[in-house]
Order: C-alpha cells, then structure tokens, then sequence
C-alpha cells in the first residue's frame, strides 16, 4: 500500500487519534519524508508569520494540546525544532503525526533534528524501546532513525515584524491594567494563556512598569484590534496613527535546537556541513545540538558531555555578524515555558508541559508575526545579505515582535495513560 | 484525539491490572491517618514494594560503574533493568552522601565498639559492604523491616555464600540454623528484627513494650532512615525516635540520626511529585510537616539532638561533597541530557543529620568537617 493522497489523510486521522500506523505505511511514510528533506538545506529558510515550538519528547496529548492553542496545521505554520521523541509514552505517534503532516503540507510545517533525533540517545532514552514495545520488531525504529539523517540542522526566520498586532483577548487576573503598555506603543512581547487571556504586554524601548499612562484606554478594548492575531498575515494597522515607520523587518531569527558552535562563525559554514549522518559525538554538528546558552564569558565545556556553554558574548557577536536578531533555541527545560537571555538576543523554548509528567513546568510556543509593510517582499540569501539599512558597527537590529503562548498539560481525562506506568519515577 | 465519551477499552483493562496505581482500584484514596487506623494494607504494601525500586537502581548504578556494591544484584529479585541516567546519578549521589556520614562514623575512634540502626533496611547492603571495608571494627548492626521485607532478605543471604558467609561465625547462634522463611535473625554483630515500626510508637508500645535483642544501650549508635520514616505521621515518627533515643539508648549514649528524604513539596516540582506518588498509593506525612531544610534542622533538634543538626539537598551535596576527580569519573559514565531535570530532581532529595554527645563524642569528631547547606 502506498502512502499518498487520501491514504495519508487517513494516516494523519488514525495518528490524531493516537494510534500507530502499519510497519509498511510507515516505511513508505518514511521514505517520501526522506525524498522531501533531502531537498532542504542545512538551513532552511522560513518566511513568517510562523509559531515556533521547543522539544515535544512523546508527549502526543500535549502536542494536541499545543495545536490547540497555537491553531491547527495548515492553518498555522508551524517550525520544529527537535526532540520529538525519548522520555514520554508516545514518541512514535508524535513524531510519525509531525511527518506525516510535513510531507502533507511541506510548506507548512519546519522539522529540525533534536539531539535526540539519533540512534545512540534513543535506545538510552526511550523511543527505541517504545518501537519495538509497539511493532515488536526494531524496523520502525530503524526508518525514523534513517529520518533523522536528513532532518534540517537549523531555520532561518525572515519577514518577521518588529511589533506584534495586539491580540484581542480578555485581561488576566493576574495582570494590572496599569502596567499595559499605550495601546499605540511598539508591542514587542505579548504572552497569552492558553485560553487567549492577555497575561503580559511589553512595549519597544519601554521598561516594564513605565507604560502606565492613566488608563484612558483599555489596551484590549475590543476597536484596538479586530483582527484574531492568529491569522498572522494581520493588518498591522492596529498601531497605525504615530509610528508606521516602526513596523519594519528586523533581523532574521535562527532557529536551532542547542545553540552556537565555536567551529561556526558564519551562518553560510552551518549551510556547508554534510549533515546525512548520526549525529558525531563531537564538531559544529553535534554542538549545534548539544550546546546551551550560560551566564560565562566566552566559551565553557559542557555538563552534559557533549556540546559547549557559550556566554552573552559569544551570542551577540555572533548575531552581528550574522545579521540576526535573535536566536530561537529549545533543548533545555525551562520551567516558564520560555525564557530570554542576554538582552533578549537569545530564547529557549520549551513546548512539553508537566515534562516527563514530572516536573510541574509550563510548556509554550513563540508566535512570529508577519512584516505587513513588507508584503510580498522575499529577502534573497538569508541572513549572509549585507547589512540593513542602517550602516553600523554595533547597533542591534531590532528583534521581531514576539508572542507566546503558555499552556499547561492536557488534562489528564483527556489523555489514556499508558497501563503500565514507569516505577522509577523518584528515588523511594 | 480519541473521541470524546467512547473509553479505550484496552486503557480499563490496564487499570485493574495495575492494582494500586489506578484511580478506581482503591473505593478511598483518604488521607494517611485514615489508612492507618482502618486496614492500612494496601499502602502498607505499596511502601514495601517500594524496596525493589531501590533494590533495581541500585543494581543499575552497579551496573554501569556508578557505585561498587558486589552484594547488590544478590538481593534484587528481578533482572536488572537500566535506568536513565539521571536516576543513576541521583542514586549515586544518594548513596555518596551516606557512605560518606557513615564511613567518618566509623574512622572516628576506631577502637570503640559502634552500633547502626537501619530503619526499613530492606534490601540495603550496607552491613555486607561495611564488614569489607572494616573487617576488624567491633561493629553492632540492626536492621528493622516488615516481616515480608525481612524474609526475603534472609532467604537471599541463605540462597548466596557471599552473603552467608559474612555472618560472622562467632555468633552464639550458628548462621546454619537460618531456617527456610525465617523473618528475624540475631547474632552479636548483625541482627534482622522483624518488626512494623510503628509499634515502637509511644502510644502502642506502652501496652505492649517492644524490646529488640542484642541492642546495646550504652554504645555509640547511628540510626539511619533512608526513605523509610517518611512514609509515618510526623507524631509517630517523634515517638518512634523517643523510643530509640530516650528508652533504647538512653543520655549520656552518644546517638545520633541520618535521614534521607524529600523535601519541597510545594512547589511545582513537589506538587506533581505528591501527585504521582499518591496515584502510587505512597503518601510521604513528614514530607509537608518538614518542607525544607530549615525544617529538618530544627525537627533534628527538636528530637533531642542538639549537638549537631545539618542538612543538605543532594544538588548541594553533589556540587560540596564530591571531588571533582570523582565528578569527572561520574560525568563520564553516561551522557546526561537531563541536567536541568536533575538539579530539580537532586534538589528535592535531601540528607539531614543530626547528633547527641555532649559536642565532643564520636559523632562530633566524625562530622566536624561536614558542611551542610547553610542554614
């Protein structure tokens, strides 16, 4: 039976419902995938608006979860980036979901490789043991793992706008109206609940308390903004009066699952690796995967044994060269759901809730909107272009306007936990 | 996603396979001091269980060159089975941190005769590995357990000439006459009491006063609970410690206690962490009657030990108490993709111990140097 068509959408049915697909439409599955990533480049270019997401790790009902919130594919575009498998109970439905939906909708939907997309970490961590619990033989393991060669090493975002559409939605609780920035300010971060409540909002050059003009006029009242945000392509007028020349494109955004190499300077040396491999216990390619952001100077070994620390430093020269704005990274749990680092010039993303169905954390997701003024407008080399307007030596570009949305674990009646629950879990 | 009102059948199987851990297995999940005045069985049960998990992450440690324990596999009943490594490296600190307590417990002073007591023991190896490293110390060794616990023990130290042979020949009861299913065994260096600790509470004990034989009362003793008072009512465990420090060992015996337990309920870590556990049946009471170090401390104190009471999260205790030579072995065991998961694993275990010798016996001069976290 081939896979293609109608037989994939009856695929992507049958995985929504958690349920595993035969071993050969997964062979045949993996095969197409292949065909089609093969064609990617180390780096693949991404336009916005699209909403970028952090390690998923088997955990499917949070990934319908996420979906859910972030809007469902096609209609959202969605980038990936990595460690879709290991340590939760359904690796193979999430990550068999997540291809079938790439090769279904390829122009939709971004996979980058986790440093769990490998052979080695999976028969430590999980995924190799869930296949064969499930097919009762390693084959399915062995065509994901063959996926996992040729998945994109990174992303690079461009389009991005430098200021969000205010989202229209309801006001936290938790929120005080006072600190809301002027509803025609610059909005640079916006985070939503996952029922769409407002819970922050902060604008361009704005200190987080200083917004607090008397509020003449509700931020999220409803003439502000009528477009959903989610729709992305937006009309960007919402802050039309004062300020239309701020709503520029800023940098791009490179996205990778770790972070930075000290082999790699230049975003074109990324583009050079042969990356149709396991993934090398060491060199630019593992570190790409391996490596996580730390408050040091320069450059540090890493406690996970594989990969480098790399300070605020390293990040911002790197940036500059590269004309980014911003690094979008997951691989590491953060318990917020998403954090910035120097100067917001950095971000971990984390899009497993409840991780592991330990760890108590929030899970988010970072939505990109699209540069309006710049409709239509595709940059030609992504981020090796010169320089941007503004002919500097140390300036930042400005970063993209930037929304998350935090959501919580699916509830536990909506998930069928699995009847053999681990037994070592904590230390008894 | 599943459709919404159509059960997966499969799921509903599992669930009563699964006994304990399911939603609708128990008609009432309530709170520990109604289990412990009905039939606490099935809690009861789901602690004991709980020793083979230690018992299997101690073979895994073993297994991947963490910790050197020859004895461990002799007591685990199923094969062993890898743990991830962020499990092997909180069993390993775990372990680290009380072999250090009890090995400066034992250098100090050396000549003089010693006592441990090992609370809910279980499996733990720990006499077998202290009569290696210390075959000429004049040591005294208990162990409590529930008698399920204690049987199985001694079959295995029957079942393996290893073990058999370290109980030493000059006991006045011949190791030979370990019986098949005998629960308690007694000599004059190690002794298996067999025995549910909360008769040693106060409140019961008074109509039936417990006695445990061979217990000297005048010596020196360490009384070690890993992971196994934690599972009482805070009075109770007040009580039992009374019993011991009062009656058993009355002042002037320098006594001391070591505790390993977890800590930080309340945050979101320790929120899904009692969560789980209790979809385990496993409730821990002393757990949110002494949330944090600073609690520990002054429970220690507030149970007579006033010379010394410390405590330490294992985070703490990996970072101060282990050479980095020792470190860099560890790290190099394994990669360890889980660190920020482990600093909130690690930091919700901690050690806390706490002594009684007039600030200038044994344990004085054992955990002088001993930093805790703080405090």
């Amino acid at each position: 039976m081939s896979i293609g068509g109608s037989d994939l959408d009856k695929a992507i049915a049958q995985l929504r419902a958690c349920r595993p697909i035969p071993e050969n439409q997964v062979r045949e599955l993996c095969y197409k995938a292949r065909e089609l990533l093969i064609e990617e480049g180390n780096v693949v270019g991404v336009n916005a608006p699209v909403t970028i997401c952090g390690d998923i790790h088997g955990q499917f009902h949070d990934l319908m979860e996420l979906f859910r919130v972030g809007g469902d594919v096609p209609d959202t575009n969605y980038l990936f980036m990595g460690d879709f498998v290991d340590r939760g109970f359904y690796s193979l439905e999430s990550f068999l979901l997540l291809l079938c939906l790439k090769v279904r909708y390829p122009d939709r939907l971004t996979l980058i490789r986790g440093n769990h997309e490998s052979r080695q970490i999976t028969t430590v961590y999980g995924f190799y043991d869930e296949c064969l619990r499930k097919y009762g033989s390693a084959n399915v393991w062995r065509y994901c793992c063959d996926v996992f060669d040729y998945l994109a090493l990174g992303a690079l975002v461009t389009g991005a706008s430098t200021s969000l559409t205010p989202t229209d939605g309801p006001l936290s609780d938790t929120l005080n109206a006072d600190t809301l920035p002027d509803p025609d300010a610059e909005l640079e971060i916006e985070t939503l609940s996952s029922t769409g409540e407002i819970m922050y909002r902060y604008a361009r050059n704005s200190s987080p308390q200083a917004s607090s003009q008397p509020t003449s006029n509700p931020p999220s009242s409803p003439n502000a903004s009528t477009t959903p945000s989610r729709v992305g392509a937006a009309g960007t007028g919402a802050t039309s009066s004062a300020n239309g020349s701020t709503h520029n494109e800023g940098g791009a955004v490179l996205c990778v699952h770790g972070g930075l190499s000290p082999l790699i300077d230049k975003i074109d040396k990324i583009r050079l690796l042969d990356r149709k491999q396991e993934v090398p216990h060491e060199g630019a390619m593992c570190d790409l995967l391996w490596s996580d952001p730390d408050e040091i100077d320069g450059w540090g070994l890493s406690p996970r044994g594989a990969g480098f620390l790399f300070g605020a430093d390293i990040v911002k020269h790197f940036n500059h060269q590269n004309d980014l704005s911003l690094i979008a990274r997951a691989h590491q749990l953060v318990m917020e759901g998403f954090k910035e680092m120097f100067d917001n010039t950095i971000v971990t993303v984390w899009s497993a809730p409840n991780y592991c169905y330990r760890c108590g954390n929030v899970a988010a997701i970072l939505e990109l909107d699209e540069d309006g003024s710049n409709e239509g407008y595709v940059r030609r080399s992504n981020g090796d272009a010169g320089r941007l307007k503004a002919p500097l030596v140390q300036k930042r570009l400005e970063g993209p306007g930037r929304r998350y949305r935090v959501f919580e674990a699916a509830p536990q009646d909506s998930r069928g936990m699995p009847a053999k629950k681990p037994v070592a879990d904590y230390f008894l | 996603m599943a459709a919404k009102g159509i059960p997966d059948l499969r799921t509903l199987l599992g669930s009563r396979r699964g006994g304990a851990s399911r939603r609708d297995a128990r008609p009432h999940r309530g709170p520990p001091e109604v289990r412990h005045t009905g039939r606490g069985s099935n809690a009861d049960d789901a602690v004991r269980n709980t020793d083979q998990d230690a018992a299997g992450s101690r073979v895994s440690c073993v297994d991947l060159g963490y910790l050197h324990d020859p004895y461990a596999k002799l007591f685990a009943l199923e094969p062993a089975t890898r743990r991830l490594p962020l499990l092997n490296r909180g069993t390993y600190v775990r372990t680290s941190a009380i072999d250090l307590l009890i090995d400066r417990f034992m250098m100090a002073a050396p000549e003089t005769a010693k006592q441990i007591i090992s609370l809910g023991a279980g499996t733990d190896t720990r006499y077998f590995r202290l009569c290696d490293k210390y075959p000429s110390a004049k040591l005294v060794y208990h162990e409590i357990d529930f008698p399920t616990n204690t049987a199985a023990k001694l079959a295995a130290i029957q079942r393996h000439a290893q073990l058999h042979s370290k109980l030493r020949t000059d006991s006045p009861q011949d190791p030979a006459s370990l019986g098949p299913g005998a629960t308690t065994y007694h000599s004059a260096t190690y002794n298996v009491h067999a025995l549910d600790l909360r008769s040693l509470a106060h409140t019961i004990a008074d109509a039936t006063p417990q006695t445990l034989p061979n217990l000297d009362p005048s010596i020196p003793t360490l009384i070690l609970s890993e992971m196994c008072l934690v599972y009482l009512q805070a009075s109770t465990v007040s009580s039992i410690i009374s019993r011991f420090v009062n009656d058993f060992l009355p002042t002037p015996t320098p006594v001391s206690l070591v505790l390993y337990e977890p800590i930080l309920p309340n945050d979101a870590f320790g929120r899904v962490m009692t969560s789980n556990l209790s979809s385990r049946n496993i409730y821990l009471p002393t757990l949110s009657a002494y949330p944090e170090l600073g609690d520990q401390r002054a429970r220690l104190k507030q149970y007579g030990l006033a010379d010394g009471a410390k405590a330490a999260d294992n985070e703490w205790i990996w970072r101060e108490w282990i050479p980095e030579e020792e470190k860099e072995r560890v790290a190099g065991l394994e990669f360890l993709d889980e660190m920020e998961e482990l600093d909130l694993l690690l930091k919700h275990y901690c050690v806390a111990w706490g002594w009684r010798d007039d600030g200038q016996g044994v344990f004085s001069e054992a955990w002088r140097d001993i930093r805790d976290a703080g405090g």
